[in-house]
């Protein structure tokens, strides 16, 4: 019988052949995106550092000094002999690998057109294993260490060129008024409330400041006399900073420390911003630059050396530094041919011309920062604002139920709106009907806003709608108002996953092209806006433009150094979003 | 069978006995808080059905049952949260400070700054001890020394000796029953009149319990406790009335501690207390 | 209470602290009202517009006119829709077949058979193709794709084409299908998936004959959700299509039935309803023009027809979450 042939030989076998060939496939498919983007991101990273034409020797000169160094120390920071044993296989393993296959492709199949084997190697070998090393690396305390330290030096570069840029825009001497009127008096004040326990103190903290700003604008016109733009930074700026890093510090490790963190890097800036003056750079900039690295870093490396743990780590930059500056001493010593990258620092500092080898992204990427700074400011408040109504202030039945679900199906559709139709918007209201002006930095601001907005609402719904009820409940029972639970306990405990999602909507705003089009925005200016109602571009909007230019020169390499300009930025950002993201998992 | 039980196995008294010795005789004591003729409904569920109790001031009043009789919304109407339920409908009076609280002059935060109130599960803020006990008093645009308060209330909830040295620390670094006295001693901050607990022990270890109901009996000193529990020898050791509520919101019967774990007059409260249903 | 208490105020108070909260109360509902406004303003910005524009050019006429040149110089002007729908809808349907399939087997690999470490590294990278500014798609599609498909597959292809630019479209709403699709998955309960493997199905049959019927209303919507997408998106088509609205040639293949070659829609280049409203913005933006008001008109079909796909997945997907 059947039956007992099946008994005898065990209960058979079903075939996985199916099974197995589905399961590759599935896993193909959600690596076929990914692996498509990679092998373009390869291309235009190639096209805009001009790596075709990368001698062997070039790129064999910094792997050892830069990026040698850099695995070593991430290694070192690891601690791990399988890690080290892994990697040490795969960066060995994978030359052997692709220098071999790839020869074979090329043999055997068609020539790779711009890659050599040696590029290959990097991007699908060297480049994934640093990335793998830096993160495991970035856990141990010597490694966490070295990247916060690094972090802090990008981080400060990178916000003091912001606010510099800003003020491109923002009339200083208004700014200075309002700080000296306003700010300063209202802070201080609510500094002075919170050290005698005085809530009347505080209360009349925002009255005043508010009454500050308004004279603020008042007086712009009457007083003759200001300060110098520089003496106005190093005020309202550069002393605050350096104020708030002391402060931070002295709590902590004693007064020497805070007053060398906060006076070292104030006295550095001072300095830096008195000698670029005079050496006709631009002087504010240099100020800011320098502070906003410079206090960061102390307040940083003051704590580091109050844990005492991974000092070493406090050495990364310098590596890196020395590094750069070896592998350029060796490149220039021995006459190794270098490439010439379309991304250098005159694209980032010039206008566009109709020459590739000279254009520049500058006036875009002034463009891109301030309409950033104003859609920031204007759709973390409209979209905290409804988050907050819709999960605190509405009820979820009753009459006033169905217009909370209204609301959010509202924002739900909202959020599906083609980019392009906000950009008829944006035309059709804010440039022409309400006059903002086609083209301007602030019509394009507003467009962007109320495009991300249903964004960042759901996003900060998601993180209000996080915060434990017990908490609210604990609250609601003290006889807390609901502004009072939302302000003291809702709203701390939701803000990291708000700015999270804020900065993850920015991400966006800054890459969208179409509602700008649409808008009217230039395709290209020559000159920085200087006022919010000037006619702007953007660093999508001038990729767009370039992209249509006929010669080779702007099409792979103009263009792909501003392509991976734009992507930097986004990387840090949402690199930024995701780091804030996880501290505040691990903090709770 | 309820013969056997009537001397012997019914909950001991003697520890509820010592701790009430110190204070006057109950009948002393004014009231706090009243209801009269209670009832909540969730949606068409009655939740309380016509609860009439008065509860002294000064004095610990357990409210037990077995689970969904009740006793933890009765809690709640005391100081209004179940407002925040929307469907939740009250009917009939309580009575605090002289007035009905679900008066529609009466303003729910006002009525909370006055009573207190314990949770389950220790829900101190995310932020530090000193912000946790000064929370209320922040709120309430307190203008005395708030540090001296702080310290007050942590040494009443007998938590001062263990986190004084770390009061800029975060409060969810505590332990579970030190989080709790934390919730009290911010809870008792403002100088509430009525403190009500809701199973203030039922999330912690037997120690940290014990710790718990040793500050209950402290507290009744200055402060009216309404705690809600599901443990019948912790309400036999530190209330001085207890409420007995059953299935539907019924109040079955009310009356001194001793008398109800003694000599209850409903067979129904009996079969409860020894362990024969809930 | 006792008379000697003093008794506490219970009563509501008016002044500063009731206009300090009825204040916050109101800014936040005015943050609210603004989505409301949104909606409105771009209903009624289309609108007032669009009505101006069918003034001159009847419905009829926009909708079945087979030629499209807003362009008052150089011969005629027409605002037929018709070839620009032909190009939206090839660009859809072309990108569909990338996104769908791909997007739904990701699903099945990360709900699946993925371990959750393979799970939490692949989801974040998979938005990342969602989060790559579509310009810089667009621009990939013209300056790699388009000449990697000619120097290998298709040596016929013009420089501006649809396949390049509806592939990028593609690869773009693939975490839209995936990540729907995905949470519909795994919200399917595990007992059904037990029950499977307890009559000793596999883990394929499982995955396709289970878990995949059970959260079929979410993959739909996901596909929905996708499709809308690739319908409203512009940069990518305007970098890399070019700006011709073309009617494809019909063709009579065996006993004159009539058919289109997909290469000759697919290798050139042509418009679909996006690019031609970025068209017309190289010219007049202050108003009054008909090439401006007809803007506002494609404006109005691309948001009813997104709106109503957006609405019909919402509906479809509301049925998934309230099965389990």
């Amino acid at each position: 019988m059947a039956t007992d042939n099946a008994a005898a030989d065990g209960f058979g076998e079903v075939s996985r052949v199916r099974g197995i060939v589905f399961e590759y496939l599935s896993f193909g498919a959600s690596v076929f995106g990914l692996v498509a983007l990679g092998v373009l991101l390869v291309y235009v990273a190639v096209d805009a550092f001009d790596l075709a034409n990368a001698s062997p020797e070039w790129l064999l000169t910094y792997f050892l000094t830069l990026v040698v160094p850099f695995l070593g120390f991430c290694l070192y920071s690891a601690d791990d002999p399988d890690v080290t044993r892994r990697a040490v296989v795969a960066l060995g393993g994978g030359l052997v690998a692709v220098a071999a296959l790839f020869t074979a492709v090329e043999a055997l199949v068609a020539p790779i057109p711009r890659l050599n084997w040696q590029l290959a190697y990097l991007f699908v070998v060297a480049a994934p294993v640093t990335a793998y090393l830096a993160y495991v690396g970035s856990r141990g305390r010597v490694g966490g260490v070295g990247f916060g330290l690094l972090g802090r030096l990008i981080g400060g570069v990178a916000i003091g060129l912001a606010v510099g840029t800003l003020f491109l825009v923002l009339d200083p001497l208004v700014w200075f008024l309002a700080y000296t009127l306003g700010i300063l008096p209202a802070v201080g004040l609510y500094a002075l409330g919170r050290g005698r326990s005085s809530s009347r103190a505080q209360t009349a903290a925002a009255p005043i400041g508010l009454l500050g700003l308004v004279a603020a604008v008042f007086l712009r016109d009457v007083v003759p006399v200001f300060p110098s733009d520089l003496i106005i930074y190093l005020w309202t700026i550069a002393v605050p900073v350096a104020a708030a890093g002391a402060v931070l510090v002295a709590g902590r490790s004693g007064r020497t420390a805070a007053a060398v963190v906060g006076g070292v890097p104030l006295a550095v800036a001072t300095a830096g911003g008195f000698l670029a003056a005079g050496a006709g750079l631009p002087a504010p900039t240099v100020l800011l630059v320098l502070v906003l690295t410079g206090v960061p870093t102390g307040v940083y490396v003051s704590r580091v050396v109050d844990v005492g743990e991974g000092l070493v780590g406090l050495g990364l930059p310098l590596l890196l530094a020395a590094g750069v500056v070896a592998g350029a001493l060796i490149v220039e010593a021995w006459g190794v041919p270098a490439p010439d990258p379309w991304l250098d620092p005159s694209y980032l500092t010039e206008a566009p011309s109709r020459t590739p080898t000279e254009a520049g992204l500058y006036p875009a990427i002034v463009g891109s920062v301030i309409i950033i700074a104003m859609v920031a400011v204007l759709s973390f408040a409209l979209g905290v604002g409804t988050s907050v109504f819709l999960e605190e202030y509405t009820p979820e039945s009753g009459p006033l139920g169905t217009l909370t679900r209204i609301l959010q199906v509202n924002v739900a559709n909202l959020a599906a709106v083609p980019s392009v139709v906000y950009g008829l918007l944006g035309l059709g209201l804010f440039a022409n009907l309400l006059g903002l002006g086609i083209g301007t930095a602030v019509t394009a601001a507003l467009t962007l806003s109320l495009l991300i907005l249903p964004i960042t609402i759901i996003s900060a719904q998601e993180a209000i709608r996080s915060v434990p009820d017990d908490l609210r409940r604990g609250s609601d029972a003290m006889g807390a108002t609901r502004w009072q639970t939302t302000k003291n306990v809702v709203l701390p405990e939701a803000m990291p996953g708000i700015l999270t999602g804020t900065i993850l909507a920015l991400g966006r705003a800054i890459g969208e092209t179409a509602p700008l089009i649409m808008i009217g925005a230039a395709t290209t200016v020559f000159r920085a806006p200087d006022s919010l109602f000037s006619r702007f571009s953007a660093m999508p909007m001038q990729i767009y433009t370039w992209a249509g230019f006929p010669q080779a020169d702007f099409r792979y390499g103009v263009v792909a150094a501003g392509v991976i300009t734009l992507l930097i930025i986004l990387v840090g950002m949402n690199g930024t979003a995701i780091l804030l993201r996880n501290r505040a998992e691990r903090g709770s | 069978m309820s013969n056997t039980t009537s001397d012997d196995s019914l909950i001991t008294t003697e520890v509820q006995a010592d701790s009430n010795d110190d204070r006057a005789p109950l009948a002393d004591a004014g009231t706090a808080v009243a209801a009269r003729n209670l009832d909540v409904y969730y949606g068409d569920e009655q939740a309380i059905d016509d609860v009439t109790m008065e509860i002294p001031e000064k004095r610990v009043t357990a409210l037990i049952g077995p689970s969904g009789c009740g006793k933890s919304t009765f809690l709640r109407c005391i100081n209004r949260m179940n407002d925040m339920i929307e469907i939740c409908r009250v009917e009939g009076d309580i009575e605090f400070a002289g007035k009905n609280v679900y008066d529609d002059d009466v303003d729910p935060v006002a009525l909370r700054r006055k009573i207190g109130m314990v949770f389950q599960k220790p829900n101190p803020f995310p932020k530090s001890i000193r912000d946790n006990v000064a929370y209320g008093l922040k709120i309430q645009g307190f203008d005395g020394d708030v540090d001296e308060r702080v310290e007050q209330s942590l040494k009443g909830a007998a938590l001062w000796d263990e986190v004084k040295d770390q009061l800029d620390s975060s409060g969810l670094e505590l332990s579970g029953g030190q989080q709790q006295r934390l919730c009290i001693a911010r809870a008792i901050a403002p100088d509430p009149e009525v403190i009500l607990m809701d199973e203030p022990t039922s999330a912690l270890d037997p120690v940290a319990a014990s710790k718990i109901e040793d500050l209950i009996d402290d507290l009744a000193e200055e402060y009216t406790v309404i705690i809600v529990t599901h443990n019948m020898q912790q309400a036999a050791r530190i209330s001085d009335r207890t409420a007995v509520f059953l299935t539907g919101g019924e109040l079955v019967e009310y009356d001194d501690t001793t008398k109800i774990f003694e000599d209850p007059e409903e067979q129904r409260v009996e079969d409860y207390i020894t362990g024969k249903f809930g | 209470m006792t008379d000697s208490t003093e008794s506490p105020d219970l009563t509501r108070r008016g002044g500063l602290t009731r206009l300090k909260e009825g204040t916050y109360g109101g800014l936040f509902a005015a943050c609210a009202a603004i989505t409301l406004l949104t909606t409105a303003a771009i209903f009624v910005t289309l609108l007032s517009d669009a009505v101006v524009f069918f003034r001159s050019i009847s419905i009829v006429e926009f909708l079945a006119g087979t030629n499209w040149s807003p362009n008052p110089a150089g011969g005629g002007q027409a605002f037929g829709i018709i070839p620009l729908l032909i190009g939206t809808i090839t660009v859809t349907i072309t990108a569909a077949f990338i996104s769908i399939p791909v997007g739904t087997l990701t699903a099945i690999y990360l709900s699946e058979y993925a371990t959750p470490n393979a799970r939490s590294i692949l989801k974040p990278l998979l938005e990342i193709l969602a989060g790559i500014p579509t310009v810089v798609y667009g621009y990939f599609a013209l300056v790699y794709v388009t000449p990697a498909l000619k120097a290998t597959l298709f040596p016929e292809m013009s420089t501006f084409n649809a396949l390049a630019a509806s592939i990028m479209v593609g690869i773009m709403t693939i975490p839209m299908v995936s990540s729907i699709s995905e949470d519909a998955m795994s919200a399917v309960p595990d007992q059904l998936r037990q029950a499977g493997y307890g009559l000793g199905a596999t883990k394929f049959e499982v995955s396709t004959g289970i878990v995949v019927p059970a959260s079929i209303s979410g993959i739909a919507s996901s596909y929905i959700l996708a499709v809308s997408r690739a319908i409203g998106e512009t940069m990518i088509v305007v970098v890399a299509m070019g700006a011709q609205a073309r009617m494809p040639e019909v063709r009579q293949a065996l006993f004159g039935i009539p058919f289109v070659n997909p290469a000759d829609v697919l290798f050139e280049s042509g418009m679909t309803i996006t690019v031609a409203m970025v068209q017309i913005t190289g010219g007049d933006l202050t108003g009054g023009t008909l090439p401006y008001n007809s803007m506002f008109a494609l404006g109005l079909a691309l948001f009813a027809v997104t709106l109503v796909m957006n609405v019909i997945s919402d509906i479809i997907a509301q049925r998934y979450r309230e099965e389990y």
